[in-house]
């Protein structure tokens, strides 16, 4: 009898639970935007019968019924809680919690990838710096596992040779090494960045490693919303949100930013992307392939040419009193071949800035 | 389209089943029929037309050889439909395979063939197969309703990863069938079982394997404890697709054979393939090792038909000299234990089971390898050969962040937790206990399952390569 009544209240709430989910599905609205994701969630595939033939339609049906389940978050958080908590795994998706900060495992080393990555600058070197009188610096930001996993008891890249590899394949250059003048507290907790109020000692090192004096005083300024990094939302569990601060001062506001991609000119710090989806965007407004600041207050005419990605949108402005002009180059979004278009070589100083993250997954640097 | 993914389990299945209960009796096998035929062209579009060819041909092979029952002539139509199903599988399965090996050996360049492999069609031919077979042998009435003959093929349970489901085995249940809460709570159960040994267990192994294969800091240790990892995920996989296909069989109101009974509880390998894969087995067996005279033959005989049986057997599952190996490397074992091993290992239980563990983690390496040097490699690692060290940082860190889940593999591959069940259920309050958690643990699986879909992208079944 309990056996009977055991399969009937199993088949009850069964037909109950697909039931709800059922409805749910049915009655909830596509989103087309995951905030905590940071990424666009895929919709209702058009139906086709070139796309049904393929089975081009069953896959994209496939993706828009995962990204737009009922509380997708929540279900993302069960399944963290369940991994960290009760299978007692030490990441999840290769993100991993210690000491309140969320990081995400790099590793093993692409060898393949530190020399492309050595290979596309050398390029470079070789098409507008050889021969020229600019001099040419390097230097590498360790990404936030460089304090925080090894130590940790999890799996790291193997830091020195990776810097040793790409110092010995870049001998044209001159190596600046920011190892000493970063700790773990230089990094967002909850972001792959490092935070800007913090960077001056390494602002600093770099000015003196191409023989630049940086002069002024900063003042910092927070922006008045927590900063969720993109750590948050990959780690889906509750993780306390940072605070995101930036420097300025006189110069910096009257520095004027030319973006070429959009022609249009921006402040250092653009507000309007401060409070959209990735406030770190703030920093001359995130990813572009090309941009000016010009230093109208400069007391200097050295220019400077940085190439970088974006750890360098954070650390240009500080760099901004030493030079007139500061143009940055992301060579993940402009070919190197059309620089010659926007860039006359002739003798500026010029900084390869490049974070281990960029140099490790190479394969975007055009 | 798989069992474990959201379009299957909140949008295929539940239309499915309100179909398949709302419509009176007679018409279940249509809709079963139908709800199959988009099932798989859900993954499969191009292919459903071969599927409906091998239908066709079996059912009308199957009248005709009933038909011409005693006759020679039933002999011939059986070896024609057979030649038709084999030739399509050789095509579509081994075409490549076979110009290849033809191109290595002839130092030609025939070109390949560019068709890609049709999902299931190696359970679904064997399914005809036995079908017209036991037409031929008597054992079963030609089936004159092709739509039932179509909904026994097509079934969507147990369509595309199994098990092979006899049609003797069906034959009634597709007449006529029960429907009950009884079989839907079993069902739903075995079901909901299947999945999280899937989801939970297999998919979470299979990230340590790719995460194995993508280290550069491997050690023996780390060989090893891939190798274990992948002997499980195995296991869990295709167990796991099994216990969902018998479970949607049973919420349908069929009765599909057991696939596994705890293989890695197995004394010896002739036991292990009595535990594991039971229908592709009995299949193998009852169509290709009895016809060949089994063992009632001379010695050399006997180990021939075991030879045949176990090459064809890794040639199943997959084109590719690494399976055949792999059948013939468990061939050796089975001849071995019938000449002298079994008598050896009778005197230690714990013997026997270091030998059988040892000896199927190895053949699961041979499984594994896309070529004989990876699987070199991988023996060479786990055997200390490569020059690497005994223990490494990362074999460390990924032990200890996938213990308990390597821990809970191991203890679900035994029948502890049912024992663990059975025991509770021995008193009143145990079985209380178990009565009321037994739907909560239910729903309780199904979200986080549900949970492990959202969070990924959808991880494709082991066997769907065969």
């Amino acid at each position: 009898m309990a056996e009977k009544t055991k399969n009937q209240v199993v088949t009850a709430v069964s037909i109950l639970f697909f039931l709800t989910i059922c409805i749910w599905i049915w009655v909830k609205k596509p989103v087309d935007y995951s905030d905590s994701e940071r990424r666009e969630l895929a919709q209702l595939p058009e139906l086709s019968w070139d796309t049904a033939i393929s089975g081009e339609l069953m896959e994209e049906f496939d993706s828009y019924s995962v990204d737009q389940f009922p509380m997708r978050d929540a279900f993302r958080s069960l399944k963290a809680f369940f991994v960290f908590d009760v299978l007692r795994q030490r990441d999840n998706n290769g993100i991993y919690l210690k000491d309140g900060y969320a990081s995400k495992l790099e590793y093993p080393i692409q060898e393949s990838s530190l020399d492309r990555a050595a290979d596309r600058f050398s390029y470079l070197y070789d098409k507008y710096l050889a021969g020229t009188e600019s001099r040419v610096y390097f230097s590498i930001i360790p990404d936030k596992n460089y304090f925080l996993a090894a130590e940790s008891g999890y799996p790291a890249l193997d830091y020195d040779l990776l810097m040793d590899r790409m110092k010995e394949k870049t001998e044209f250059m001159t190596y600046i090494d920011l190892t000493e003048t970063l700790t773990l507290q230089n990094y967002y907790r909850t972001d792959t960045h490092w935070r800007q109020e913090t960077l001056i000692p390494a602002a600093k090192k770099l000015a003196a490693g191409m023989d630049v004096e940086l002069t002024g005083e900063y003042e910092v300024k927070t922006l008045d919303q927590p900063f969720y990094g993109v750590y948050c939302g990959q780690a889906a569990l509750p993780i306390e949100p940072d605070t995101l601060a930036y420097l300025t001062n006189e110069i910096l506001e009257t520095c004027v930013v030319y973006d070429y991609e959009n022609d249009r000119t921006c402040p250092v710090y653009d507000m309007e992307k401060a409070y959209g989806k990735d406030p770190y965007e703030m920093f001359l407004s995130g990813s572009l392939p090309l941009v000016t600041i010009t230093n109208p207050v400069a007391e200097t005419d050295r220019e400077l040419i940085l190439f970088r990605d974006s750890f360098g949108s954070s650390m240009a402005p500080l760099l901004v009193s030493g030079y007139r002009k500061i143009t940055l180059v992301d060579i993940r979004y402009l070919h190197p071949d059309l620089l010659e278009r926007y860039i006359e070589f002739d003798g500026q100083d010029v900084l390869f800035l490049y974070s281990t993250l960029v140099l490790n997954h190479s394969e975007t640097l055009k | 389209m798989l069992f474990s993914s959201i379009s299957f389990l909140y949008y295929f299945l539940p239309v499915a089943l309100v179909l398949y209960f709302a419509v009176p009796g007679r018409f279940k096998n249509t809709i079963l029929l139908l709800v199959s035929l988009v099932f798989y062209a859900w993954g499969e579009p191009k292919y459903i037309l071969l599927m409906l060819v091998s239908i066709l041909v079996g059912f009308f092979a199957g009248i005709l050889i009933g038909h011409c029952a005693g006759q020679s002539r039933a002999k011939q139509i059986l070896i024609l439909a057979a030649g038709i199903h084999l030739l399509l599988l050789a095509f579509f399965k081994y075409g490549n395979f076979l110009i290849t090996n033809w191109n290595a050996v002839t130092q030609s360049s025939v070109p390949l063939l560019q068709v890609a492999l049709p999902i299931g069609i190696s359970f679904y031919t064997f399914q005809i197969l036995s079908y017209e077979i036991d037409v031929y042998r008597g054992k079963v009435p030609a089936q004159r309703n092709l739509i039932s003959l179509a909904a026994y093929v097509a079934m969507f349970p147990q369509l595309i990863a199994g098990p092979i489901v006899r049609y003797a085995d069906m034959e009634r249940e597709l007449a006529a069938r029960t429907l009950s809460t009884e079989n839907f709570a079993l069902g739903i159960r075995r079901f909901v079982l299947g999945l999280s040994k899937k989801i939970l267990l297999a998919n979470v192994l299979g990230e340590l394997c790719d995460t194995f294969q993508a280290s550069g800091d491997k050690s023996v240790l780390f060989y090893w404890l891939f190798a274990l990892s992948y002997t499980l995920q195995i296991y869990f996989d295709f167990s796991g697709y099994s216990d969902m296909a018998i479970g949607l069989g049973r919420i349908l109101g069929f009765r599909f054979e057991e696939n596994f009974n705890y293989p890695y509880m197995a004394k010896s390998i002739t036991e292990f393939w009595r535990r594991w894969h039971i229908s592709l087995g009995s299949f193998f067996r009852d169509y290709v090792y009895i016809p060949l005279g089994g063992n009632r033959v001379s010695k050399a005989r006997w180990f021939f038909n075991i030879l045949v049986v176990w090459m064809l057997t890794g040639l199943w599952h997959g084109a590719s000299w690494n399976f055949v190996f792999w059948g013939l490397f468990f061939a050796v074992f089975l001849m071995a234990e019938k000449i002298w091993l079994s008598k050896h290992l009778e005197k230690s239980r714990i013997l026997c089971h270091v030998y059988v563990m040892l000896t199927v983690i190895v053949s699961f390496v041979i499984f594994y390898g896309t070529d004989f040097g990876e699987v070199r490699d991988c023996l060479g690692g786990m055997m200390g050969f490569l020059g690497i060290p005994f223990v490494s940082k990362e074999f460390l860190y990924y032990l200890k962040s996938y213990g308990i889940v390597l821990l809970l593999g191991m203890a679900g591959a035994t029948p502890l937790p049912q024992m663990v069940t059975k025991k509770l259920k021995e008193s009143l309050r145990g079985e209380k206990a178990v009565n009321i958690l037994e739907p909560v643990a239910l729903i309780g699986l199904l979200l986080l399952n549900t949970a492990y879909l959202v969070d990924s992208s959808f991880n494709p079944f082991l066997y769907f390569r065969f």
